[in-house]
Order: C-alpha cells, then sequence, then structure tokens
C-alpha cells in the first residue's frame, strides 16, 4: 500500500527508487508487445520464453567470450531469434488455435530442457554468470526501446499488413480468397514477434547477473499470455497496461504479515477478465480458437470492450 | 564541609552514572537512547522457499523481541521489516533496492534462496549495504558474490553454513565409519542449490576413495524419479548422493528401498528439515548429513533459544530458525559496537560493516566469529534421519 | 530394463488419469481448464489432512476428498466459465480465469499453516508429505529381479475400471448421449431441449473429480503430496498427452499417457537421463506437425 502513497507523493523520489521495478514492467511490456504481434494476426504461439533464452544466452556468452560491445550482442541475439523463428515456423504455422500452443510450448520446453540443459557452454543447471550486468542503469535503454516499439507496432498496424492481419484473424479462409498472401504474413508477424521476444531475452539477461534456464518455460508464458490477454490484444496499447497491471499488482497488494497475495492476485485476475473479458483495453473480438458453438465475432470496429 | 559536598556530588554522579546503564542485553550504556536501528529481511514465505522463510521469520522476530524487550541495543529498538519475495528472483532483486533506497534500512538480512542471492548481494554490494545472509549455502555467496571484478565482497556476510563445508565433512565422515567404495550421485540439474551440491559431491569423493559410478542427472520439477532411481539402484552402489531439497529426497529415498537397496543415503542441507525426515518416514532411516545446528546442542545460549522458540511459537525450531535468529543477534551485536551515528546512513552502513568483521559472540550455532572471507566457522553436526520423524547425533566436528 | 518397463506403465497411468479430466472438458467445451491442475493437487492435499488432521478412515477421507473436488468443478463452472459465456467473452478468457482459480486455490494451500485463516485445509505449508505408512496395506513383492508395489501396482485396474465407467456411462446414458450431443454442436442440442448449461457443469464437475481422484492415487503411489503436485511437470505432460492420444478423445488420452510414459523411460535408457524431458516435448511436436488429430482424434477440420 505504501507503494501508491509514495508515487503520488514523491514521484522522482520513486523513480530513483524503483528502478528494477520499472524496468521489469518494461521488459514485460515489451514481452507483451511480442505476444500483441500474433495473436493480432490470430496465431496463439506461446513461444516468447524460447526466443528470449535465445536472446539472452546469445547476447552473454558474446560478452563473456568476446567481449564484444553490449549493442552488438544484443542485435545478434535478435537475429538469431529471428532465425530460429522462421526454422520453428515453418512447420507449426499450419496448425490452428491450440494445436499451434501446444506445439509452441512443445518448442520452448524442448529447448529449455533437452538443449539448454544438457549443453556444457550453457552453463547448464547452474545458468551463466553476467559480470557486465548493470541493474540500475538498464532502465534508460528499455524505456526508450519500449517507446520505439509500441509506436512503430502503432504504426504497422494502422498499415496494410496490420489489416491483412486483422484480416487473417477474423478468417483466414476469406482472407485468402481476396488474396492476402496468408502463410508468409502470418511467417511475418511470428518471426517478428520471435525477435521482439529476443530482444526482451537479451535485455534482460542485462539487468541481471545470472542468467537462468528455469527462466524459459511454461509458467513464463503463462505470464505473457495473461499480460495479453488481460490487457486486450485488439490495440497495441492492451498488452503493455495488461503488463503494467499484472507487474505491479504483487506491490499493490504487499501488506506488511499478510501472505495471501497470490489469493488475492488470482481473484483479481478472475473479477478483471469476467467484467472485461476482451481486456482491460479491449476492443473488437479475439476469434483465435474457434470452437463451433462461440458467437462470430463482430466486425472489429465495434464497441469498446 | 566543602569535603562533604565533594562527597555528595560524587555520590550523585555515580547514582546517574548507575541509572545510565540499563539492564539490555550485553550491557552497555544508552548511547543510542530514543533512536531506531532499521533492518530489513527479505525472505521467501511463499513460493517454494515458503519451506524456509517462514522458519527464518520467526526466528529473527524472536531475537527482535528479546533485545528490545530487555532494553535494545545501547538504548535504541530494532525495528525489523521482513518482505516475502514469493520466491522469485526479479522480486526479491526489487525488495533489495527499494528497502535499501526508499526505506533506507540499515542492513538486510536473507534472501531465502541461493538463486535470488545471485541478483541481491551485488546489488547490496554496489549500493553499500550490509547484507547477511541467513539460510543461503551455495557456492559463490562468499566472498565473492558475483559483483563484476570477482573481488572479496566487502558488505556481503554469511551466518549459514556452506555446502563446501558440510558435504565434504559429512562424506569424510562416513568414509570413516565404513569405508565405501562405490557411489551414485543423483542430482536436480536445473536446481542452483542442487547442481551446486553435485559440484561438491564430485569433487570429494576422489579424497575418500569412492569411485563415482554415474551421474544421473533429472529435472526437478518431474512428478515421478523412479525411472533414475532405477537406473542408480541397478547399479549396485554402496552410496547413492542426494543433493537436491523438498519434496526429492524423500521420493528418492522411498524408491530405492521399495526396490530393495539397502546402501546408505548421503546429502546435503536438503536433508536438513523435519519435513523431510517425516516424509521419508521408515525410508529415511540412517540417511546422513551435516547440519549447522542441532536441537541438543549444548552451547550456552542454545537451551534458552530453544525454550523461548517453544514458548513464543509452541513448536520446535529448527535449523533456519537458529541461523535467522543468530542473524538479528550479530548485527545487533556489531551495532552497539559500531558507533553510529543515525544522521549519516552511508557512513553508519561502513561503520556496521567493520563492526560485522569482528563480531565474537555466543550464539545458538556456538561461539560465531566470521572468518576472513566473511563466512562461518563453527562447529559441524553429523545427524541422521530416525526414521520417525526426527534425527539423532552421530558425531560432532569441531571447527579446525 | 524390465523394471524401468514397469516404471513406465506405471507413470503412464499417471498420466493417463491426470489427462482424462483435461480431455473431457476440451471435448465438450473446446477450453483448456487450467484449474485442473489445481483440483489434481487438491484432492490429494484434503484426503490428506483429513486422513491425518481430522483422523478420518482412508475410505471416508477418499469419498469426501473426491466429493470436494467435485464441489470445486462447480465453482469452476460458475465463476470462472458461465460468467464468460453469458457474457460472449473469446474462448481464451476462460484461459485466464482458470489460471487465477488455479492461482487461488494452491496459494490457499501453501499459506495453510498453524495460525493461518486455511489452517482447517492443510497444516504444512509449502512442504511436502506422504500419507502415513500403515494408511493402506502396501505390500512390496521381488518377483523375477523386479520390484512390484502394491499401490503403484493398483493405479493399472483402477484407471482402467475407471475409463470402462467412464465409457460406459457416455455411450448408453442419458447423460452420456446429452454430452456427445453438446460436444458435436450445441446449438442443435439446446434445439433438441438439452440443458446445455447443465450438460456442462455435470461434465465439469465430472473432470474435477476425476482429476481429485487421480491426485489421491499420485499421492499414495508416488509419497509426495504438496501445493505444488500437479502444477510442475504434471499439467503440461497432461497437455502433451492430450495431443498424442488426441483432443477430446478418452481412449485417446489413455492410450496417449501410456504413449508418453512409454517415450520418456525410452529416452532415458537410450539417451541418458537428461534428455528425458526433452525428448518428450520433441516427440509432441512432431506429432502435431506430421499428424495433429493424435492416435484417436478425429481429423482436424476447418471451422468456418
Amino acid at each position: 500500500m505504501d507503494f501508491i502513497l509514495q508515487l503520488v507523493t514523491d514521484p522522482v523520489a520513486f523513480y530513483q527508487t524503483h528502478t528494477l521495478l520499472i524496468a521489469e514492467i518494461g521488459i514485460n511490456s515489451i514481452l507483451a508487445s511480442s505476444m500483441f504481434v500474433v495473436l493480432y494476426s490470430g496465431q496463439l504461439s506461446l513461444a516468447a520464453p524460447g526466443f528470449m533464452a535465445i536472446g539472452a544466452y546469445t547476447s552473454v556468452l558474446m560478452g563473456n567470450y568476446w567481449n564484444t560491445p553490449f549493442a552488438l550482442n544484443l542485435l545478434v541475439g535478435i537475429l538469431l531469434a529471428g532465425v530460429v523463428g522462421v526454422v520453428v515456423g515453418l512447420p507449426v504455422l499450419r496448425l490452428r488455435g491450440v494445436f499451434l500452443a501446444i506445439a509452441t510450448i512443445g518448442f520452448i520446453e524442448a529447448l529449455s530442457l533437452g538443449v539448454i540443459l544438457n549443453v556444457p557452454i550453457t552453463g547448464e543447471g547452474l545458468g551463466l554468470k553476467n559480470p557486465d550486468a548493470d541493474p540500475l542503469g538498464g532502465i534508460n535503454i528499455v524505456l526508450a526501446s519500449l517507446a520505439v516499439i509500441v509506436f512503430l507496432l502503432w504504426r504497422l498496424t494502422q498499415g496494410r499488413l496490420g489489416h491483412a492481419w486483422d484480416a487473417i484473424r477474423q478468417d483466414e479462409l476469406a482472407a485468402l480468397s481476396q488474396g492476402i498472401p496468408v502463410a508468409r504474413y502470418k511467417m511475418i508477424a511470428f518471426v517478428l514477434s520471435a525477435m521482439l521476444a529476443g530482444y526482451a531475452g537479451g535485455l534482460e539477461s542485462h539487468l541481471n547477473f545470472f542468467v537462468d534456464p528455469t527462466e524459459y518455460g511454461v509458467a513464463r508464458t503463462v505470464q505473457v499470455l495473461t499480460f495479453a490477454v488481460l490487457g486486450g490484444s485488439g490495440n497495441v496499447l492492451g498488452p503493455v497496461v495488461g503488463a503494467l497491471f499484472l507487474t505491479t499488482l504483487p506491490e499493490i497488494v504487499r501488506v506488511p504479515n499478510f501472505d495471501y497475495r497470490d489469493v488475492i492476485a488470482g481473484a483479481i485476475l478472475i473479477l478483471v477478465i469476467i467484467f472485461r473479458p476482451q481486456g482491460i483495453v479491449g476492443r473488437g473480438g479475439l476469434a483465435i480458437i474457434r470452437p463451433r458453438w462461440w458467437p462470430k465475432s463482430r466486425s472489429s470496429a465495434s464497441a469498446p470492450g | 564541609m566543602k569535603r562533604e559536598r565533594v562527597i555528595l556530588v560524587f555520590l550523585a554522579a555515580l547514582v546517574l552514572a548507575a541509572c545510565g546503564t540499563t539492564s539490555s542485553s550485553g550491557g552497555g550504556g544508552n548511547a543510542y537512547a530514543g533512536k531506531t536501528i532499521k533492518l530489513g529481511a527479505i525472505l521467501s514465505i511463499t513460493g517454494a522457499g515458503g519451506v524456509y522463510g517462514p522458519q527464518s521469520r520467526d526466528g529473527m522476530k524472536l531475537a527482535v523481541d528479546q533485545i528490545n524487550k530487555s532494553g535494545g541495543v545501547n538504548g535504541a529498538m530494532i525495528d525489523l521489516t521482513v518482505n516475502d519475495d514469493a520466491s522469485l528472483k526479479a522480486q526479491s532483486a526489487q525488495l533489495a533496492q527499494t528497502m535499501i533506497q526508499q526505506d533506507q534500512d540499515l542492513a538486510l538480512l536473507g534472501p531465502t534462496l541461493s538463486n535470488s542471492a545471485v541478483g541481491v548481494h551485488p546489488l547490496a554490494e554496489s549500493l553499500k549495504t550490509p547484507i547477511l545472509a541467513v539460510s543461503t549455502t551455495g557456492i559463490h555467496i562468499v566472498p565473492d558474490c558475483n559483483y563484476p571484478d570477482e573481488t572479496p565482497c566487502k558488505y556481503v556476510f554469511r551466518d549459514s553454513l556452506g555446502e563446501q563445508t558440510a558435504i565434504p565433512d559429512n562424506i569424510m565422515a562416513y568414509a570413516q565409519d565404513a569405508h565405501p567404495k562405490t557411489g551414485v550421485l543423483l542430482v536436480a540439474q536445473d536446481d542452483k542449490f542442487s547442481s551446486d551440491g553435485g559440484t561438491i559431491v564430485q569433487k570429494t569423493v576422489d579424497q575418500y576413495g569412492i569411485q563415482l559410478l554415474k551421474v544421473i542427472k533429472f529435472s526437478k520439477t518431474e512428478a515421478d524419479l523412479s525411472p533414475y532411481v532405477t537406473q542408480a539402484v541397478q547399479l549396485k552402489p554402496d552410496v547413492i548422493f542426494i543433493t537436491s531439497l523438498g519434496a526429492i529426497p524423500a521420493k528418492i529415498m522411498t524408491e530405492a528401498r521399495n526396490e530393495g537397496w539397502t546402501g546408505q543415503f548421503l546429502g546435503g542441507n536438503g536433508f536438513n528439515t523435519a519435513t523431510v525426515s517425516k516424509q521419508a518416514g521408515a525410508a529415511g532411516k540412517g540417511a546422513r548429513s551435516a547440519s549447522a545446528w542441532y536441537i541438543g546442542n549444548t552451547f550456552a545460549s542454545n537451551a534458552d533459544f530453544v525454550n523461548a522458540y517453544r514458548a513464543a511459537y509452541s513448536k520446535d525450531p529448527d535449523q533456519f530458525a537458529a541461523q535467522g535468529y543468530t542473524g538479528i543477534k550479530i548485527i545487533a551485536d556489531a551495532a552497539k559496537r559500531a558507533n553510529l551515528t543515525f544522521t549519516d546512513l552511508a557512513g553508519d552502513r561502513d561503520k556496521l560493516r567493520a563492526a560485522l568483521e569482528t563480531v565474537n559472540i555466543d550464539t545458538p550455532l556456538g561461539p560465531f566469529q566470521f572468518t576472513s572471507t566473511h563466512d562461518v566457522k563453527q562447529t559441524v553436526w553429523i545427524i541422521q534421519m530416525d526414521g520417525a520423524g526426527g534425527f539423532t547425533l552421530v558425531h560432532e566436528i569441531k571447527p579446525s | 530394463m524390465g523394471q524401468q518397463v514397469l516404471n513406465a506403465i506405471f507413470i503412464g497411468s499417471i498420466y493417463a488419469l491426470f489427462a482424462v479430466g483435461y480431455t473431457l472438458v476440451f471435448g465438450v467445451l473446446d477450453i483448456l481448464n487450467l484449474a485442473h491442475s489445481a483440483v489434481f493437487m487438491l484432492g490429494a492435499a484434503i484426503t490428506y489432512s483429513l486422513v491425518v488432521n481430522y483422523h478420518q478412515s482412508f475410505a471416508v477421507a477418499c469419498v469426501l476428498g473426491i466429493a470436494s473436488c467435485a464441489v470445486m468443478g462447480l465453482v469452476i463452472e460458475y465463476i470462472c466459465l458461465r460468467p464468460l459465456r453469458r457474457r460472449r467473452a473469446p474462448p481464451i478468457a476462460a484461459l485466464i480465469s482458470t489460471i487465477g482459480l488455479a492461482l487461488i486455490i494452491v496459494a490457499a494451500v501453501e499459506q495453510g499453516r498453524q495460525g493461518s485463516i486455511f489452517s482447517w485445509l492443510w497444516v504444512d505449508g509449502a512442504n511436502s508429505v506422504s500419507f502415513p505408512s500403515g494408511t493402506v496395506p502396501n505390500p512390496t513383492w521381488h518377483v523375477g529381479g523386479l520390484t512390484l508395489e502394491a499401490t503403484k501396482v493398483a493405479i493399472v485396474p483402477v484407471t482402467v475400471a475407471l475409463m470402462l465407467v467412464l465409457g460406459y456411462f457416455i455411450r448408453f446414458t442419458q447423460f452420456g448421449r446429452g454430452l456427445r450431443a453438446v460436444a458435436e454442436n450445441p446449438r442443435a442440442a439446446s434445439l433438441m431441449g438439452l440443458d446445455v448449461d447443465r450438460m456442462i457443469t455435470l461434465t465439469v464437475v465430472l473432470s474435477s473429480a476425476l482429476g481429485g481422484a487421480a491426485g489421491i492415487l499420485f499421492g499414495l503411489a508416488i509419497s509426495d503430496i504438496s501445493p505444488y503436485i500437479g502444477r510442475d511437470n504434471l499439467e503440461i505432460r497432461g497437455l502433451a498427452v492430450i495431443v498424442l492420444g488426441g483432443m477430446g478423445s478418452i481412449p485417446g488420452a489413455v492410450a496417449g499417457g501410456y504413449l508418453l510414459g512409454a517415450i520418456e523411460v525410452l529416452a532415458l535408457v537410450v539417451f541418458g537421463s537428461n534428455v528425458r524431458a526433452g525428448v518428450a516435448f520433441a516427440a509432441l511436436f512432431l506429432m502435431l506437425v506430421l499428424r495433429p488429430q493424435g492416435l484417436f482424434g478425429a481429423q482436424v477440420h476447418e471451422r468456418l
């Protein structure tokens, strides 16, 4: 509770003493944006943590072994995530709905349990040490890049690609019949999402002295999914709002000697989604998984959620 | 007349001096009267670390109450805030920052888990705040706390006996008792604590002529460990080393006994709680580990601690409660000698750090002093599970 | 090697039992109920508390434990699912509400300590416990170099029996027919006079009861009950199983369970212990790419 008090009474001091928290909000927002891209194009891909891992490990390993500058390491991490995105995307993108979700879960678990834990260079179970980490200084990059990313994604949704994604999400067959190269555009979304996640992973590793292999599993992907769905994935800002809300929630309900935070958090999740099923910043339907009996989505210019 | 007045003044001065010395624990002045010593503890009360956090908290609170009730530290009351990091690294680090920069705590204690400590300790070091680890036992906690240059960290201390000491002592004791020839190591490869322990085992066994037949790695979240235990048992080793914590040791031991294996279990800190002994039940009988504390130890302040804990919480303390309790005692002692100003936080933190290095007090863990690397030097207790949810003492290894 | 085959069969049974509840809900509602693993855990936890803290006999505790899980099924339907259906929410929203409920259930058990508000439910906090020896007779037989433990052996016939009963139920009773109608085409079913909401409620209750039963068996056979069983690997293994076996297919869930158990143990024996989990998911991935409908699922057709 004092969290809010301090924020309101002395925002500058709040900012200075909570840089780690704000940086985490920023990174979670970037991850949520990565989720936005795939959800907006109708793909329930849960692969983000896998690409994060690629970004994180690549950037730290390069820094440790080759002493290359951070910016370069990050870039290589992003590109590598993109390449893996293509490789993984090719077979899975023809899967629909929940099947795609499970396939991507398979990918991240196979990556973290099968590959990372068994390849000596990653430090296996012990993780990687990152002596170049800068926990208190990284916040500037994080916030700046978040702003850029959100702006770019917004522009994207306004343009032809964005409209195509919207159409694909609503009805893939219809989009195909309109001449939209569905497979190619879906792949673009998937790879873009992979690169964003790789970037977030690389950034996150820069804020910690330690890359932990257990951070990139199903628990992480559920968390990121929750950001996007709770925030509302019809709009670029939705997932960012979701990330902001959920990352600060544990701090808002932090009361001395009260150990039931998770109970409250779970209750809040349920309440929010029931009263705003389209998400906090909802707009339009979200027909990702469409079993036969959910009502057909109305046009995307419907009333705000 | 003059002489009488002098005597009167002299007597008055004596009386005043006597009044000034209240019966604070360990005696000593009223220099800090009216001030508050703010301490912060980052503990895992929820999440997987919640198996240890609450006990640390209870031990700490008991110490704080005792100290405050008997006059505080030189008259200053201790104000301890305990925050839960939900066993999450990110929250742990954020809490550290907030408590250091916003709450302006003089010193920190914790965090509970080694995984979190990797992020929190370097942060405390870079922000020049003393931090005392009360339950982390992995490698690289002290002296090199992973801060950029790996030089000894100045502000990080530990009162929890490290696995680097505990595991080898345990293996040595058993090797001297029974001369085992072969062993198998079961290690949870995605758990830092277990991996660290596994590394230590592998480095130690050669010294005692034990051949490690196989190192079996598994994931700590696996529901059923039978296939791994089967692999181990089929090799017919004399010893099975288990370096995990939580539910894993009991599961392994139960399965191994079911499959007919009759050898010796040797473990690390993960064995040292009553719940593990209880969960393992008869299968765990005789399983050995090295503990930093034993409820029946005869050190001066232990009996008082155990009785006070039982009175306050209606249950027995464990190793984590003892280490938490000791942690507060250590900081209180250092604070007393540090000549704190209460106006210059940075200066006070540095003075506290210096005073910590020279702590030398009686605690439930025994006579306590830090080594030159801010680590623990104390008696090691070799204990074994009694098959009924408790432990019995096998050996007492005094510090060299 | 023989012992490893046995291990595969036992773990396969547990996967199968866990997955059946999942697949039941998915088949009828096309929703992944992510509170299922929490209910699984609750079954074990409540039964344990009844035996150890309330001194009930194991049989009574089991019945009450499973009944509590059935009640939790009601909670899932009335709080997490129905309000979303009423508000015409996107199906993905149900994922979030069930995640929220799972969070609450796990936290409630985790904070069950002496003196906390949940101490009536559980007093062991985050710790792992096991049923006291002697709760059920559990002889161990050693036959031809193999170890057979009664509780583990019992899982197989119990699983099979439950599946047969469930199968009979679905094929030959009125409720079962109603379920299949709703699964096939809910609009048509409601037009024919079926109370779809009631069918759904019963499905979720049944699925939760099965989950609770699976949890109790798990606690018995693996000697591990804590707030975290179910959440860690079992939840995603459950997903892998229903994919391998075919979503919505009950015999598929059973077959998938044994298949996954076999793949995992095979990977362990052939490749070494480290890759066991990774191989399982690689297999999952391959199945989805090559044959998304799994072993027994219906052809995945376009839904317009």
